[in-house]
């Protein structure tokens, strides 16, 4: 059965005999790449996979083939894998029945960094190549596999070390190994290798000439007609002016415009009106907290610790920080370099500071009885994960715990870049309770007044020594009460006296806990004393300060944990990046700073691909990549690969200047489409991936909010600070460990843009949550866009709504004139756009029924807080005009 | 209307269904959105049922700060004998728990509970005298006593149990299930979430998060007192005349809006304004307990208006008459260590009150009503409690997750009988172990879906609920 092909092993200089199986014809049909049959192949795979630090998977490229060696260390056949659907049963049993053994009893030793006996247990590869025993797996061979003989405790090898296997175990491992050993990888799914488009340099293509001259705006114009007249179909018409403010207003500074800027566009009938007005909203302060809050998506900023206990942190001079680099153009190189590292750079501004705040969105656990080190180690694992996400677009995160499966990042290299983000000086192993609620949000820079510092010194030093004199008098009650015992006492007496018989050394937190509140109970003097310190530390002044990065004097130690369990220590490593990409600089230590400036290089082909696809994916609902955070060999191709390119490297070439690049995507004629649905372009690109018009997008949770106030007059538009707290609807914050108790803010505050609101990462607020803001767990690099009933209920219900509603109402009563020149005043305010006729008469009907209904129900015109029925019935207008589809979409 | 319209119109309508996970037929199913049209549509593998189902609905009793499984259901005489001895140190190696410190300086010693124990019904089922009510129903039960878990923080713990994961941020139960096979109720969401009790869950909404599935799937909180979802009522001064007269100007508007931009969105965007008003005017009547007999009422101890866990069991029983799929009922606090206020007489006492008699009236009502083949509901913490005493104020027990007790009744689980067995003192299973992911996997099973193959892809990795793992449960099974 099968065919011998001849082949050379080069490690032994030997000819051997290649036997496949199944059929080369066979073979090729499924194969996901071919090889020429007629031609004897020379194979490479004996020089790596024979040592140690090999890593067979990569050594050997031919998909669907792999290497098996005997225990003589020769090879007898090369095995091609079954036919695809005897595969895809043989990959199933395998993830079912025969992974989960590996994993649980073998990885931990044999995995491709341990390779404890030389063997690696992670792969088929590593599998029938063996260790130092010769092969363990020889597929179709249960019997002669020296797994089986190890695991059926048959011979001298015995394992696993720990105890025998339960016999189904080991009958699965056997049916597995007589089926042909299939390893579980879906069958049609290749590891993306060096060769992968993403990892390419950025090209810099020519802009491609289309037939159509007189259409394009700049050269992204010129790429996408081209896509379009080779399908033959021709773009959009652009959008009318009014539709032009309103989308390029919400997408640069993420408010409509008002009446008179509209207006004012509208007369500008001069050459550039556009430009013009582009370049005023890029000028705006607004322009930062619009973009500022893309970022902060990336960042996963939140107001909270997260996890179980979910306490406030203050975090929201980093928010500011983003806010006004964005509006200052820093460089986006610079951007993530201060971000990354700014306390690495020479002589660091407190700014620079500040924004290393990036990598402190991490979240915290407070909980009891955890293990400090643990959630630690999970927020250096966030940290990695989120490089590879934001900058790198690669699912780095996937190779914790062991290979990544399909792109070329391996355990090691997660590991190398973990070594970067693990000397942060935050709480870890060996900290105490105590210690750690004091020191729980470390690092942190402060903001105080000279006189606050000085009297916090002052207090601490009081309250010092008060402790020393509580302890001498802990030492006398001690005395006191184990006489006191000698005469029997009650239940909580009996474990007081036990402690006692603890040497003091010895008692936990949890003994002590027990012995003060004991003493407190029963002692007068005691509580007097305690109640004396608990006062000062009242007293000590609340210093603001925000969460920023800064590393201990002597790094941690760095290693590979197997299966991604710290407390399963493997190879140390230091830090370093992934061999795919162009190396760091030569630098025997690097640190987070050559991690940062590696990030942005030029030769990082990556971090401007990424980025601005990001931006495009803003601009058009889609990227040009659809997989927006995976541009790994699982992701989709770019449906422009050339434009892609041309656009990363125009943002390399223009100093990674933000604002150019908005400038280049909103000027060009791609963005300027209308967004109505044309048929026949429809059929032919159903998905208008190929951009033959604009697509209508809703707008995010935050800038629905941001609308109502705007066109409401209610906003309060200052820029920066604290985190705020507008109404939300009662019982929102019950339904997570601490009830959050939300006082809405009275005044501006209760205003304010919706990227302020404070961020309970338990509890969001429902006005956030429920329109898919995310949930700051991680980093998002996309939004989901749902559309729901819950929705519907929040714009047509909430408070917040109302109270817009109810301002919107007033300003369009002040406007003097008919019920048609208010609608109209209503709708070019709301919707910038004057209303058409059928529009017009279906508001002037339902405000003529409004205006009787409550004409004959005051009651409900002061329920609803206003003074008259057309005051009320102009509320319910304007209701309905914030709940409009096309107040909640960018068109 | 053109054709081409009306086509679009129904090719939005299920889309409707599918991103609301409400009313969702099974012709739906074949294919689910992310978000809005703009997103290809990442095929959830498998979506829809996979086999006929033995259950409609799930009820999940989710006893938040993990309950003693040997003050409740595992009678263990040994432990007992043992109680106040030192556990043998080489039962300790290799093992984490919480409060580490605490035991690396006082060795534990092992502890027998002071709660009796009885067997009762037919099926002679071990339950203490902590819980007489459900001692009563235990015919209709199945025990698992050897479930383990992996990370014995709370917050992990449940996240664990909720996502298959400890790590915060993935999809729920709850919301897979509502992806996978959508909910019955065109009025209500497919997956709600009640709570009672002092507090509330750690880690709050991660616990029923929808994490990368479409936002549509989160399970939505409801409450027992007043309006049960956030936002149901109309502002002050609209009567239910003047909100529907509102919602129909709306939808007037948008169908013009339709018109002109033929956005199937604004389709989508009509449907779930029509669907929030009907979720508007049934929401009263779901939770007006006055159409409930004052024996039902008394059944389940429940007082209207009253934020109860007994009346949560009443309201997931209307909830899931209303079809529906998904319900949880969080109850606080059983996470009894010995401190102040969790101790393992009157504080176990009070939280056993307030659980015992409607878990045991949500069975007996499920059966008279015909609901309980349809209905699988699930009890139990996130981990169990350690057969060692952990001394605080008192002698309580410490988080312990290596063996738990859990029980489920009816949507095809077959009553009367006891799974899995642990060792003498109950730290180990020493039969049928059974994982978290095990469960998850059987809930799923019982549902109609194969846990294996509902997945959804996520950068670049085709999650599912139990990872790479779990299997069914075939002796729960009827």
């Amino acid at each position: 059965m099968g065919v011998v092909y001849k082949a050379v092993d080069k490690k032994l200089d030997r000819t051997v005999a290649l036997k496949f199986l199944v059929a080369v014809g066979e073979l090729e049909n499924d194969a996901p790449i071919g090889f020429d049959p007629c031609q004897p192949i020379t194979l490479h795979i004996a020089p790596e996979p024979m040592q140690r630090k090999a890593r067979p998977r990569e050594a050997l490229d031919l998909p669907k083939i792999e290497a098996a060696m005997t225990r003589r260390l020769a090879i007898v056949a090369l095995l091609a894998v079954g036919a695809l659907q005897a595969q895809s049963d043989g990959a199933r049993f395998f993830e079912e029945k025969v992974r989960p053994i590996l994993v649980n009893n073998c990885q931990s030793c044999h995995n491709d960094e341990a390779q404890v006996s030389g063997l690696s247990l992670a792969s088929r590869g590593g599998a029938m190549l063996g260790g130092n025993r010769g092969s363990a797996v020889i597929p179709g061979q249960a019997d002669e596999s020296l797994l089986v003989e190890a695991v059926r405790r048959a011979g001298a090898l015995k394992m696993p070390p720990t105890g025998p296997l339960p016999a189904e175990d080991v009958e699965s491992l056997v049916t597995w190994i007589r089926s042909g050993a299939t390893w579980g990888e879906s069958p049609g799914r290749k590891r993306a290798t060096a060769s992968h488009w993403s990892f390419q340099p950025v090209a810099r293509p020519e802009p491609p000439v289309a037939r159509n001259t007189r259409w394009a705006r700049n050269p992204i114009d010129n790429f996408i007609l081209r896509k379009l007249e080779e399908k033959g179909i021709g773009p959009s018409p652009e959008a009318d002016r009014r539709t032009l403010i309103r989308r390029v207003s919400l997408d640069l500074i993420g408010l409509p415009p008002s009446p008179e800027e509209v207006q004012q566009f509208l007369e500008d009938d001069g050459p550039g009106a556009y430009g013009r007005l582009v370049d005023r909203l890029l000028k705006s302060k607004h322009y930062g907290e619009r973009w500022g809050r893309h970022w902060l998506d990336v960042a996963r900023y939140a107001d909270s610790n997260g996890y179980s206990i979910d306490g406030e942190r203050s975090i929201w001079r980093y928010r500011d920080w983003v806010i006004n680099a964005l509006n200052e153009e820093k460089p986006f190189d610079q951007f993530v370099i201060e971000q990354i590292a700014g306390d690495l750079l020479p002589n660091p501004t407190r700014d620079q500071l500040v924004a290393t705040g990036f990598q402190r969105n991490t979240m915290i656990n407070q909980e009891g009885g955890i293990d400090f080190e643990q959630y630690r180690v999970e927020a250096v694992v966030d940290r990695v994960s989120t490089t590879g996400v934001a900058f790198l677009g690669l699912t780095v995160g996937c190779a914790r715990c062991h290979d990544h499966k399909f792109d070329p990042i391996s355990q090691r290299e997660f590991y190398q870049l973990f070594a970067f983000y693990n000397d942060v000086d935050e709480v870890g192993a060996n900290t105490l309770d105590g210690e750690a609620r004091d020191r729980m949000m470390d690092p942190l820079l402060e903001f105080g007044k000279p006189e606050e510092y000085a009297r916090r010194e002052a207090l601490k030093h009081q309250i010092g020594l008060l402790e020393g004199e509580l302890l001498e008098y802990r030492k006398s009650l001690e005395a006191d009460w184990e006489t006191r015992f000698a005469t029997g006492g009650d239940t909580v007496e009996e474990r007081v006296r036990g402690i006692f018989e603890i040497p003091r050394a010895k008692r936990s937190s949890v003994d002590r806990g027990t012995l003060d509140r004991f003493f407190r109970a029963r002692d007068a003097g005691w509580k007097a004393r305690q109640d004396g310190i608990s006062a000062l530390m009242e007293q000590l002044p609340k210093i603001e300060s925000t969460m920023i990065m800064r590393d201990l004097p002597e790094p941690r130690e760095a290693y590979i944990h197997a299966q991604g369990d710290f407390t399963r220590k493997g190879d140390p490593v230091s830090p370093g990046t992934l061999s795919v990409l162009p190396p760091l600089p030569e630098n025997e230590n690097p640190n987070r700073l050559d991690l940062a400036r590696w990030l942005v290089s030029k030769d990082n082909p990556l971090t401007p691909r990424v980025t601005i696809n990001r931006m495009w994916q803003r601009y058009f609902g889609l990227g040009l990549v659809e997989t927006e955070n995976d541009f790994g060999s699982q992701g989709t191709s770019p449906s422009h690969p050339k434009l892609l390119d041309w656009l990363a490297s125009e943002f390399v070439a223009r100093d990674w200047s933000l604002k150019a690049m908005h400038r280049l995507i909103v000027n060009s004629a791609t963005y300027r489409q209308s967004s109505v649905v044309r048929s026949e372009a429809k059929k032919v690109d159903p998905s208008n991936r190929l951009l033959a018009r604009q697509n209508r997008v809703r707008l995010e949770a935050e800038i629905i909010r941001d609308s109502a106030l705007a066109v409401s007059g209610l906003l309060t538009p200052t820029v920066g600070g604290p985190s705020v707290f507008p109404p939300q609807p009662a019982g929102a914050g019950q339904f997570t460990q601490v009830d959050r108790q939300w006082k809405a803010a009275e005044g501006p505050d209760r205003y304010r843009r919706g990227l302020y609101t404070y961020f309970w990462r338990s509890a969001a607020h429902p006005g956030l949550a429920l329109f898919d803001a995310p949930n700051a767990q991680s980093s998002t690099t996309r939004r989901n866009r749902s559309n729901t009933p819950l929705q519907a209920l929040t714009l047509l219900n909430d408070e917040a709504q109302t109270e817009s509603a109810r301002a919107l109402a007033e300003q369009v009563l002040a406007k003097d004139g008919s019920r048609d020149a208010r609608i109209r005043f209503a709708y070019e305010t709301s919707l910038a756009r004057p209303p058409r006729e059928d529009e017009r008469e279906r508001m002037s009907q339902y405000l003529a029924r409004m205006t009787d209904e409550f004409e004959t129900d005051r009651e409900a015109v002061e329920a609803l807080g206003v003074k008259s029925a057309s005051s009320a019935a102009w509320t319910a207008a304007s209701r309905v005009l914030i709940n409009l589809d096309e107040f909640v979409t960018r068109q | 209307m053109s054709l081409e319209k009306k086509l679009l119109q129904q090719a939005t309508r299920r889309q409707l269904f599918e991103q609301c996970g409400i009313g969702v037929g099974k012709a739906a199913l074949t294919s689910l959105f992310v978000g809005d049209q703009l997103f290809s549509t990442p095929k959830a593998e498998g979506s829809g049922f996979h086999h006929q189902p033995r259950a409609k609905n799930v009820i999940y009793l989710f006893m938040a700060g993990a309950p003693s499984q040997f003050e409740l259901f595992e009678r263990k005489p040994e432990l007992q004998k043992l109680s106040g001895k030192e556990l043998p140190p080489s039962m300790m190696e290799g093992k984490r728990f919480a409060f580490m410190e605490s035991f690396a300086k006082n060795p534990p010693k092992l502890l027998g509970t002071r709660r009796e124990f009885k067997q009762h019904g037919e099926s002679g089922q071990w339950v203490s005298e902590c819980l007489p009510n459900v001692a009563q129903v235990v015919d209709d039960l199945t025990f698992v006593r050897s479930v383990h878990t992996e990370n014995f923080n709370h917050a992990p713990a449940k996240i664990m149990m909720n996502t298959g994961t400890p790590i915060f941020g993935r999809p729920s139960m709850g919301s897979w299930v509502s992806y996978g096979i959508g909910s019955e109720s065109k009025e209500l969401p497919g997956f709600v979430v009640l709570q009672s009790g002092p507090r509330g869950p750690r880690g709050g909404a991660m616990n029923w998060a929808s994490g990368f599935l479409p936002t549509a799937h989160q399970g939505i909180p409801f409450q027992s007192g007043g309006a049960p979802i956030l936002n149901m009522t109309s502002p002050a001064g609209f009567n239910s005349g003047r909100q529907s007269a509102t919602i129909d100007a709306i939808l007037d508007l948008n169908r013009m809006n339709l018109e002109k931009f033929g956005d199937p969105e604004i389709e989508t965007r009509i449907s779930a304004y029509e669907m929030a008003h009907r979720m508007q005017t049934s929401g009263p009547e779901l939770i007006d307990f006055s159409t409930e007999s004052k024996a039902t009422l008394d059944m389940y101890g429940a007082k209207p208006g009253e934020k109860s866990f007994a009346n949560n069991c009443l309201l997931a029983r209307r909830l899931v008459e209303r079809g529906v799929r998904f319900v949880q009922l969080y109850h606080s606090s059983w996470d009894h260590h010995g401190g102040p206020n969790e101790n393992l007489d009157n504080n176990l006492d009070e939280v056993c009150l307030s659980a015992d008699q409607p878990c045991a009236a949500l069975i007996r009502d499920l059966k008279q009503r015909g609901l309980l083949d349809d209905t699988l509901v699930v009890w139990g913490g996130e981990f169990g409690r350690t057969p060692m005493g952990e001394q605080r104020d008192t002698l309580g027990r410490n988080h312990h997750i290596d063996a738990f007790t859990m029980w489920f009744a009816g949507g095809g689980t077959k009553p009367g009988q006891s799974i899995g067995e642990t060792d003498d003192v109950g730290f180990s299973p020493v039969k049928d172990p059974i994982h978290v992911h095990d469960i998850q996997a059987t809930i799923l099973h019982l549902l109609g879906i194969d846990h294996t193959k509902l997945t959804f892809k996520f950068r670049g990795r085709d999650f599912r609920l139990t990872d790479v793992a779990g299997n069914v449960i075939q002796k729960l099974l009827v």
